[in-house]
């Protein structure tokens, strides 16, 4: 029953002054739309560099003259660096094989290799543990000898790394400065509930009700703001999460490329407690100096 | 049950509201404050409430050093302690009847206690038939009827009002004493701050006088003016 009763009171709190609760509201869902948001953008951007993680990053192009003894010590050497997740050995063949597919449509450079084998190198193909890995490992790779060429598909992994970083220091600044204002705006909301409440609360006091008792339904006022806040945010970032996704990939077909609901509800279920702490700091600021007998 | 020792408050800026002021309170009293405005009966009666601490000085309420007691026992505190204002202090947008359950309500005590008590302590008060009004439905007296009601619904051990009678007329001023005369006989220490002398002159109970924050006289059975020498 005292529960009840306590929220009753918040409940009363948040309807009178349903404009200034709204803007207190909406700071909130703004704030937490852009943090959820960016999330669902950053585990896009991470799945799409993971897309490259799979494939090999690093090429080692080997000497014509290193035995096959020489090119299994190297392989295995380069198979304990930390950074390496695996190495593959592609002999000539392979890579005329690979190479004929690749330009099957331009015959003259077909004939050029298969006229010269030597234009065409063995080499270990080398697949990072992460895909920002691939410089560490290409440094390594020029000094060992019997590799002739090392070449790296890095630009578009650096792009998307840069932007994905770039985005998340753009993002907590944002975050920074609406969760201030959010913070602001509820403890606004407490303030003129309190003054709203003056008499009863003078009379509260009067008659002996605990502190936590005058307390509790202004910090479920500020509680509820901010849940519900988040509850809009994590509503409009589920409902455009495909949207996002597609927004900065690379991805052939980035509608295939969609948000497992497991990683939604857990980040979903984030972002509302967050909500409410941003409405408890509020309240507890709004309370600061205030309600003291 | 009250004892206030060597109490004096200074407020911020220098003004001295009570001088060294002592004095007990025995459980069952009922005591006026008296004296003209600004000598320091509401701020006695405020540091009583904690509402206020003391510059200086010691202060026991119900077997409690009050002046050192942490915050979070202030309710505690309160809740056997009864308050009434010249000013009722009721919600305008409650009935009788809520204002009065609001007092149960905010300490927690459980609806069926609040359906039983609050009809009994508004027929003590004589406003049993008026319990759905609004107070701006009811005269000045009827108010301060219902603030009574209020302050005295939990029982308390002390009834602490300051000018109670401030704003009523003559008339309804002996009611709403005849209301606190007959709380004090059910065993309720009773300190009342005034300056209403017809009152304090008809009930002849303890006087104590203040002039400039000290007290000047501690009679009992006494009226609002010092006796004039050789009148008995």
């Amino acid at each position: 029953m005292r529960f009840q009763y306590l929220l009753e009171q918040a409940m009363i709190n948040l309807r009178r002054n349903v404009l200034v609760v709204f803007s207190a509201v909406v700071a909130v869902f703004v704030m937490l739309t852009l943090v959820f948001g960016t999330i669902v953008l950053r585990w896009s951007i991470d799945q799409d560099i993971g897309r490259w993680d799979d494939n090999v990053r690093v090429i080692a192009f080997l000497s014509d003259d290193v035995s096959l003894e020489d090119v299994d010590a190297i392989q295995a050497d380069i198979q304990q660096w930390e950074e390496v997740e695996a190495v593959v050995y592609f002999s000539k063949a392979e890579a005329l094989v690979e190479f004929r597919e690749l330009f099957a449509d331009q015959q003259s450079l077909i004939d050029v290799v298969e006229e010269d084998p030597s234009v065409l190198p063995a080499s270990l193909r080398i697949a990072p543990v992460q895909a920002s890995d691939y410089s560490t490992i290409t440094n390594r790779l020029f000094v060992i000898p019997g590799i002739r060429e090392v070449s790296a598909a890095d630009e578009a992994i650096d792009a998307l790394v840069a932007r994905s970083s770039r985005l998340r220091a753009f993002a907590f600044w944002i975050v920074i400065v609406l969760g201030a204002a959010a913070v602001v705006l509820i403890a606004n909301t407490i303030r003129i509930a309190i003054f709203a409440r003056r008499d009863e609360l003078s009379i509260m006091k009067l008659v002996g009700a605990g502190n936590w008792f005058v307390r509790i339904p202004f910090f479920l006022e500020g509680i509820t703001e901010g849940v519900l806040g988040a509850m809009l945010a994590v509503a409009l970032v589920w409902g455009v999460r495909g949207s996002i996704a597609e927004l900065f990939s690379t991805a052939i077909d980035p509608g295939a490329l969609s948000v497992p609901a497991e990683f939604m509800i857990r980040q979903a279920m984030l972002v509302l407690g967050f909500g409410a702490g941003t409405g408890l700091l509020g309240s507890a600021f709004g309370m600061w100096g205030f309600l003291r007998d | 049950m009250i004892r206030v020792q060597d109490v004096s408050k200074v407020y911020d800026g220098g003004t001295v509201a009570v001088r060294d002021v002592t004095l007990e309170i025995l459980k069952g009293e009922f005591v006026f404050l008296v004296g003209p405005s600004g000598s320091g009966k509401s701020t006695l009666i405020r540091l009583m409430l904690r509402q206020e601490l003391p510059t200086d000085g010691k202060i026991w309420v119900a077997g409690k050093l009050i002046t050192e007691l942490p915050g979070w026992k202030v309710p505690l505190l309160r809740r056997s302690i009864g308050t009434v204002f010249q000013d009722f202090k009721l919600l305008p947008s409650k009935t009788v009847f809520e204002n009065v359950a609001f007092a149960l309500e905010v300490i927690g005590r459980p609806r069926h206690v609040i359906r039983n008590q609050v009809p009994q302590v508004l027929n003590l008060v004589g406003l049993g038939t008026k319990a759905d009004r609004l107070p701006n439905q009811l005269s000045g007296g009827e108010q301060q009827r219902v603030s009574i009601a209020r302050a005295f619904v939990n029982r308390p051990l002390i009834l602490l009002a300051d000018e109670p009678t401030g704003n009523l007329d003559p008339a309804t001023s002996v009611g709403i004493m005849r209301l606190l005369d007959r709380i004090n006989r059910t065993g309720t220490t009773v300190v009342m701050a005034t300056h209403d002398n017809a009152i304090v002159d008809a009930m002849r109970r303890r006087v104590v006088a203040l002039e400039r924050g000290r007290i000047v006289r501690d009679q009992s059975r006494g009226a609002y003016e010092p006796p004039v020498e050789g009148d008995l």
